[in-house]
């Protein structure tokens, strides 16, 4: 078996080594032909990495502890989907789905874009191929998924903190979130190749973006209920160096994404465009070399190991490459298109450009502080919270405000009397949520104050524009309010759907100032019998559990939970003793209130011979907005992204009038 | 426009680090001898811990990771241990060295840097 996965990686180089330079080749030279045998490697080249993936399951799924990786990261006893979920426990597997997941990208990309954008597809496909074989000669030369040892009778087993329903889904996501950003970046690339740098790869690439922001988006929420959930100290992100790496090429796709809709509409922003395309994805590759060489001391960080090196080389291959393209083509991208007003659409367009991608390179700059201040001062200085939580501030409490003004401000010139009657109710309504929150004590936290004033203020934003919409709209067709709104929503899904992500972006920083500046704790050593009293709730630890599970012992403390006068029920919290794996996790209890999305958090921290626990509670206001931004986020994304026809059919005829022009003989 | 923006964060940048500082050094068992101030210490648990760390505290020794003299230092530490604490794991507190050479820590502070997280600590070969 192990033979057939290590041959199918070999083919896979090969295909990928065919398609950067047969596809290089033919579109350097305009051979036609041998364009499309190279875009068929690439097609080809995701099989063969489909066929590797699948002798790793296999290895899984029938406890193949030959397999190095395996008996590494597996264990019988291990259930099945866990066992399946072990294929990205490490680093080889990492990779491996790193190379599947780019090359379906690649396959499916090239394959959709074949006949709308066939003359930029012949320079994507060597890109395509570039990328892929930087990875599968890691795969195949570095860290081999496949190397065999005399098979242990057991393997060493999944760590316990990554036996958990999120962490099958959240690497997923993530990778198809990271990997996506290389659809951009390969169709941005192949425009510059080709010396096309009209907004087509913008075209033709705007699902892909959004499909892997969003699957980046998710990835994170998820690995932040994760955190939230398994690893058990009462927070959902820490700043870590690892959870930075997907934040930070999301801040710069989030960029990508609004700054394109400049280019689309007035042509402009594009050299803008193509540098932070370039940008979220060496970004995305910096933080998947962030997650595997262990330069940062992070509680997430794999083993120090021999693909460091490669990786930075890969890296920095791609920064040369991206940055002498956009160079090389400076004369092309200069447009004549002039920002007509610092008040219009555009303007507002790039100052969320400016506050995102500031606030991107701030957190990149504290992520990669210890490697610069090592390098420069010859020491190591970490820079924590107070640092990140400052420039979230600074950068993001601005941004909040934009994302309610923004959508109200007329395209290229509006007039300071026209935004201030746009603006007239929502910040009305602002202002008011303001008072009435100070009123209610609010006051306590000012950053806390200003999150809810401003997402006050979105809100009724987005609200206003829905009902603006929709009346105008019966008041044109005479449609009933439903079938209007319906309408108005299914013919400019990409406004509406933005709208609906606005709104989950707004949910979340409710979620996240409630829970970070009103929230309470409380820590006590409790016998049995005893209480504690935090944030209204009164807690009394009954009793102490055990029980055997499938692969661990489960050690549960039980406490009765009050309210006021009202009896809540019971929580349980305590500890997991993983016999194959010889570790002890943290098991949290959570009681959540769906009314008001707050939750009671309880921590086991410590269960004493005599009985007695150490129990540390928190009380967290709002958190569950946080997951409600998630499902409100993927609904406003499948709005913006759901197919519409009437869109495909004007881009059909457009590129066919376009296609004709480039393939009448160049005369110029 | 872009350059005005560009001056503005960096004006921005400036005054965060004049106001704060700039974090926290992070250092090894034998890098910390001369530190005064608050550093971030990273090493091995070597010997076995003692105490409680919601009691009196947790005391342990903390040695080089890397490095062919290898020192070690103790450690006085309260608050949460990460599930993944353990002899032969590493660690990274936050605190202070004392003149009596004791490394007092933030409670609550450390975070286990561990190596077997997501990779066997060996290879079984």
């Amino acid at each position: 078996m192990a033979e057939l996965g290590r041959a199918a990686l070999l083919v896979t180089l090969g295909l990928s080594v065919y398609a950067l330079v047969a596809g290089g080749l033919a579109a350097w030279r305009g051979k036609r032909r041998l364009a499309h045998s190279a875009r068929n490697a690439l097609l080809a080249a995701f099989f063969s990495t489909l066929v590797a993936a699948l002798v790793l399951v296999a290895g899984f799924v029938r406890d193949d502890f030959s397999l190095a990786y395996v008996a590494g990261h597996s264990s019988e006893a291990l259930p099945l989907q866990y066992k399946v979920s072990a294929f990205w426990g490490g680093q080889e597997g990492s990779l491996l789905l790193w190379l599947l997941v780019l090359t379906g990208y690649a396959a499916l990309a090239v394959w959709f874009a074949r006949k709308r954008a066939r003359d930029l597809v012949v320079w994507v496909t060597p890109v395509f191929g570039g990328i892929a074989l930087g990875f599968t000669w890691l795969l195949v030369a570095v860290s081999s998924p496949f190397e065999t040892i005399a098979a242990p009778a057991d393997g060493n087993g999944l760590n316990p903190s990554l036996q958990n329903p999120y962490m099958v889904a959240h690497p997923v996501f993530l990778y198809l979130g990271y990997v996506g950003l290389a659809v951009p970046f390969a169709f941005a690339m192949g425009a510059l190749l080709s010396g096309r740098t009209d907004e087509r790869w913008i075209v033709a690439t705007r699902r892909w973006t959004l499909v892997a922001w969003t699957a980046l988006g998710i990835g994170q929420l998820l690995g932040a209920h994760w955190a939230y959930e398994e690893v058990g100290w009462g927070g959902y992100y820490a700043w870590d160096p690892v959870e930075n790496a997907a934040l930070i090429p999301w801040l710069a796709a989030t960029a990508f994404l609004h700054s394109v809709m400049i280019q689309e509409k007035r042509g402009m922003l594009r050299v803008w465009n193509v540098t932070l395309v370039s940008l979220a994805f060496c970004l995305s590759l910096f933080g998947t070399f962030l997650t595997r060489s262990g330069v940062v001391s992070s509680i997430h960080s794999f083993t120090q190991s021999a693909i460091g090196p490669w990786f930075l080389g890969f890296i920095v291959v791609a920064v040369v490459f991206a940055t002498a393209m956009i160079w090389l083509r400076l004369p092309q991208l200069r447009t004549t298109a002039k920002l007509e007003s610092l008040v219009s659409r555009e303007a507002a367009f790039l100052y969320n450009n400016l506050l995102l991608v500031a606030l991107c390179l701030t957190i990149l700059w504290g992520t990669a502080w210890p490697m610069v201040s090592e390098a420069v001062r010859g020491e190591s200085v970490v820079v924590g919270r107070p640092y990140y939580d400052f420039f979230l501030r600074i950068f993001g409490l601005p941004l909040l405000l934009l994302m309610g003004i923004g959508p109200l401000v007329a395209w290229r010139r509006a007039s300071l009397a026209g935004l201030a009657r746009a603006i007239a109710w929502p910040a009305g309504i602002a202002l008011a949520t303001g008072a009435l929150l100070v009123a209610l004590g609010a006051g306590s936290s000012i950053p806390g104050l200003i999150a809810y004033t401003f997402s006050a203020f979105v809100l009724s934003a987005i609200v206003v524009e829905f009902v603006r919409g929709t009346a105008a709209r019966r008041a044109l067709t005479g449609e009933s309010i439903p079938t209007a709104f319906g309408r108005l929503v299914g013919r400019n899904r990409r406004r509406y759907g933005g709208y609906v992500v606005h709104a989950a972006v707004v949910l979340l920083a409710i979620g996240v100032a409630g829970s970070s500046a009103y929230d309470s704790v409380a820590e006590g050593r409790l016998a049995r019998g005893e209480s504690l009293a935090v944030g209204g709730y009164t807690l009394t630890y009954r009793e102490l559990t055990e029980r055997d599970g499938p692969n661990a012992t489960e050690i549960r403390a039980v406490l009765d939970v009050r309210r006021g006068g009202d009896d809540l029920g019971t929580i349980a919290a305590g500890k997991n003793a993983y016999s194959v794996e010889q570790q002890v996790s943290n098991e949290v209890g959570i009681r959540s209130d769906l009314l008001t999305g707050e939750d009671l958090f309880v921590i086991a921290e410590q269960v004493r011979d005599d009985g007695a626990v150490v129990f540390r509670v928190f009380v967290k206001p709002l958190v569950n907005l946080i997951w409600l931004a998630g499902i409100v986020f993927v609904l406003g994304s499948l709005i913006a992204l759901w197919p519409d026809a009437r869109e495909e059919r004007r881009l059909a005829t457009r590129y066919a009038r376009a296609d004709e022009r480039s393939e009448t003989p160049a005369t110029t | 426009m872009i350059a005005l923006s560009v001056a503005g964060v960096l004006a921005i940048f400036l005054l965060y680090t004049s106001i704060a500082g700039g974090g926290t050094p992070s250092v090894s068992p034998s890098e910390l001898a001369t530190r005064t101030g608050e550093v971030s210490l990273a090493g091995r648990v070597v010997g076995a811990p003692t105490g409680d760390a919601h009691g009196a505290g947790l005391r342990f020794v903390l040695e080089d990771i890397e490095g062919a003299h290898k020192k070690r230092v103790t450690v006085l530490y309260k608050g949460s241990v990460p599930d993944l604490f353990r002899t032969g794991r590493d660690v990274v507190v936050t605190g202070t060295r004392r003149p009596s050479g004791l490394f007092v820590t933030t409670p609550g502070s450390m975070i286990t840097k561990c190596p077997s997280k997501y990779q066997a600590a060996e290879n079984p070969s």
